[in-house]
């Protein structure tokens, strides 16, 4: 089959690879009928994930058809459509119990990584480096989906397959960002990062009750789209200064909730020193993060709020302001996406018109196009929001 | 009793974790119980001085090994073991493996030990009734680690386990189930004239909160010179560290998932050398 392969920093290349098969008595086949970029992709190519080998197949936002079944696979089969949640949870361990999927015990085969380096294994993603487990993605004809009763959901019908991608990583993260805010009424929510993800956090706040969300970016179509299609208040960082626009905003408040949607490789336009100073230590690899977006939500955010990090982070940052968050009393919360709990939620969403999800998708390629939509979206050319590829 | 409660006490009251067998029961292994007992007594002083460390090194380490050494001194090394470590040349320290294995290993000053007895824990979402089944039947074993071939169990408390390294060595030996209560424990060592003297002991404790069973996993390695680490290690191509530990996280996947985790055998694109592209970028 075709598939799109790492081959080292920003090098993707289509290549001819062998079928997957079934391997655990849970697997499943999917054959892919739409996989979508994603900014966590972006991380992986510009090097910030270590462990990515040459020849891996990344993507891991998809929908596709059941093909083939394992002998253990109970609640799904051949012919049905489903998407599958990008991390990978066993069902079975006392996190996934708890709905708390990225933190499962038992989906990572390269525990060792995670273990050394964050003290605990995390769970195993599809196409996102061996330290998540080395698993093939889904940037391909087909692919092998483990655990599949707790992975794969069947698309209700009535949802389209353009809505239905999503709900594999970009709208449960958001989704997951805006609830751990602990959204209460009257609140006014700040997210950074208008992406697939800020998108989605974007409405999904609102969804939770809050009275309004300030979106923050600097390219105009996704300032515009976070304004018309998900009813945000845009506010471009490159053009004024984000605190005092917060604080004008919320009578001098500051926001109650910050939600970082932007990760590890924040831009920094408006303040140009800082963003040198981070991105010069991390081409040095003194620092592996850039946290401009993380301090920016500490000094914004009002006394005793909330600040709910969906943007990834893989290692070590610097200069973090300790004192403010302390003293302001700020909760911290935070993770990769435990993307089951949320299926149905969303699903019902979109049925009922409250979530519109479909706009993410500005772009559909065939897979042989994917290294030049990798670029696309990578530089944010075209107004291309999530490029999806069909095989 | 659990194991870290141990440490300090044991050595007062070896007969009571062992349960009081008799000092020659083992012929040439004199004095066996206080030497065991010794042994898990400076468990949990060495496993603390080990976390996230390797096999050489730190002195709190050695301390808890020294412990064991003590005990282990005048165990010869079984012929077999010594030609392959000398064949794979591994020399024991720095008089090499004959001096030490003449039964000076007390005598190695305590820098240059290593510790030769290790110690994992995990939580399983399971009763340790089940656990406990699972593991009093050795005959599972090799599903979980990987240098067994298979364990024969030969009558009620007699195993023959046979083992294989990555170099194609192959070793068995005979175990024998030293002390058992039903889901709580189980502890076995090998019979006298083994290639690899060594014991081991898991212990099943419920977890708080409801959240299944703490099972720890004990291997202490019976070879004089404290090298015992990287005598296995050599043979096995897994230090008896990453052995206990991935033991207990393969029991874990197999009886919480029902499967171990794995991507052996799915596809993947060049792994370096030049295949042809369909599109480049
Ligand atoms: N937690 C999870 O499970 C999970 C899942 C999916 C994605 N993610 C992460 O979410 C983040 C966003 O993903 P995406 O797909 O939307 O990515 P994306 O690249 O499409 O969007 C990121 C956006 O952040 C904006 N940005 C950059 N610097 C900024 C700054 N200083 N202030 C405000 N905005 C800034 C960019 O202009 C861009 O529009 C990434 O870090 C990704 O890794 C996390
Ligand atoms: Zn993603
Ligand atoms: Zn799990």
């Amino acid at each position: 089959m075709k598939a799109l392969c790492y081959n080292g920093v920003n090098d993707l290349r289509v290549e001819r690879v062998p079928d997957p098969k079934l391997i655990g008595p849970h697997d499943v086949i999917v054959r892919v009928i739409l996989s979508s970029v994603c900014g966590s992709d972006l991380h992986l190519l510009d090097g910030y994930v270590p462990t990515m080998m040459p020849g891996d197949i990344i993507g891991h936002e998809f929908l596709g058809e059941i093909v083939e079944k394992g002998p253990e696979v109970r609640n799904l089969n051949r012919g049905d459509r489903v998407i599958t949640v990008s991390i990978i949870g066993c069902g079975k361990c006392q996190y996934c119990q708890n709905e708390e999927y990225s933190f499962c015990d038992n989906s990572n085969p390269h525990p060792q990584f995670t273990e050394k380096t964050y003290g605990h294994a995390c769970a195993g993603i599809f196409g996102y480096s061996h330290a998540f487990g080395g698993y093939a993605g889904s940037h391909a004809e087909y692919i092998r989906v483990p655990f599949a009763d707790t992975n794969c959901f069947r698309v209700p019908e009535g949802v389209t397959d353009e809505q239905a991608v999503f709900v594999s990583d970009a709208a449960p993260t958001g989704y997951m960002g805006a609830e751990m805010g602990n959204i209460k009424p009257g609140d006014v929510v700040a997210v950074w990062g208008c992406g697939g993800v800020g998108q989605m956090a974007i409405r999904a706040a609102y969804l939770m009750g809050a009275e309004q969300v300030i979106a923050i970016d600097r390219y105009p179509d996704r300032l515009k789209a976070a304004q018309l299609k998900a009813g945000a208040e845009p506010l471009d960082y490159t053009r004024v200064d984000i605190y005092d626009a917060l604080q004008a905003m919320t009578g001098g408040r500051g926001p109650d909730v910050c939600i970082d949607a932007v990760g590890m490789e924040a831009d920094g336009f408006d303040t140009g020193a800082e963003y040198w100073y981070d991105r010069t230590k991390q081409a040095l690899r003194l620092e592996s993060d850039r946290p401009k977006v993380l301090r920016q939500m500490i000094e914004c955010c009002r006394k005793g709020g909330t600040l709910s990090i969906v943007g990834v982070y893989g290692g070590l940052i610097d200069k973090f302001p300790m004192g403010a968050a302390m003293n302001k009393g700020l909760t911290f919360r935070m993770g990769q996406q435990h993307g089951q709990r949320y299926v149905k939620r969303l699903f019902d969403h979109i049925q009922r018109g409250e979530l519109d999800t479909s706009y993410l998708l500005t772009h559909k390629w065939s897979l042989d196009d994917a290294p030049e939509g990798y670029r696309m979206f990578k530089e944010k050319n075209d107004n291309c929001m999530r490029v999806v590829f069909a095989p | 009793m659990s194991l870290d409660s141990f440490a300090g006490r044991v050595v007062d009251a070896p007969g009571r974790l062992l349960g009081g067998r008799s000092d020659d029961e083992h012929g040439e292994m004199a004095g066996t119980v206080e030497r065991w007992a010794a042994m898990l007594g400076g468990t949990a002083l060495g496993v603390a001085g080990l976390r996230r460390g390797d096999w050489a090194g730190m002195a709190l380490a050695a301390v808890g090994g020294g412990l064991f050494l003590a005990g282990a001194a005048g165990m010869p090394v079984a012929a077999p073991v010594r030609e392959r470590l000398r064949d794979l040349g591994e020399g024991l320290g720095e008089g090499g493996l004959d001096r030490i294995g003449g039964g000076v290993a007390g005598l190695i000053p305590s820098a240059r030990r290593e510790p030769t007895t290790t110690q994992s824990v995990v939580t399983i979402a399971a009763q340790p009734e089940r656990l406990f089944r699972f593991w009093r039947n050795f005959g599972n074993l090799p599903k979980i680690m990987d240098h067994l071939e298979a364990v024969e169990i030969e009558s009620e408390k007699r195993s023959h386990w046979k083992a294989k390294g990555p170099g194609g060595v192959r070793l068995d030996w005979f175990s024998e189930i030293e002390q058992e209560r039903e889901n709580e424990l189980i502890s076995w060592h090998t019979v006298e004239g083994s290639q690899l003297p060594h014991k081991g002991q898991v212990m099943f404790k419920p977890a708080p909160g409801n959240r299944g069973t703490e099972v720890r996993l004990t291997m202490a390695y019976h070879l004089p010179g404290g090298q015992s680490g990287r005598a296995v290690a050599k043979m096995f191509g897994a230090t008896p560290e990453q052995q206990v530990r991935e033991a207990l996280r393969r029991m874990k996947q197999l009886m919480e998932a029902g499967e171990i985790a794995t991507i052996d055998g799915q596809p993947s694109g060049s792994r370096g050398a030049y295949r042809p592209v369909i599109g480049e970028k």
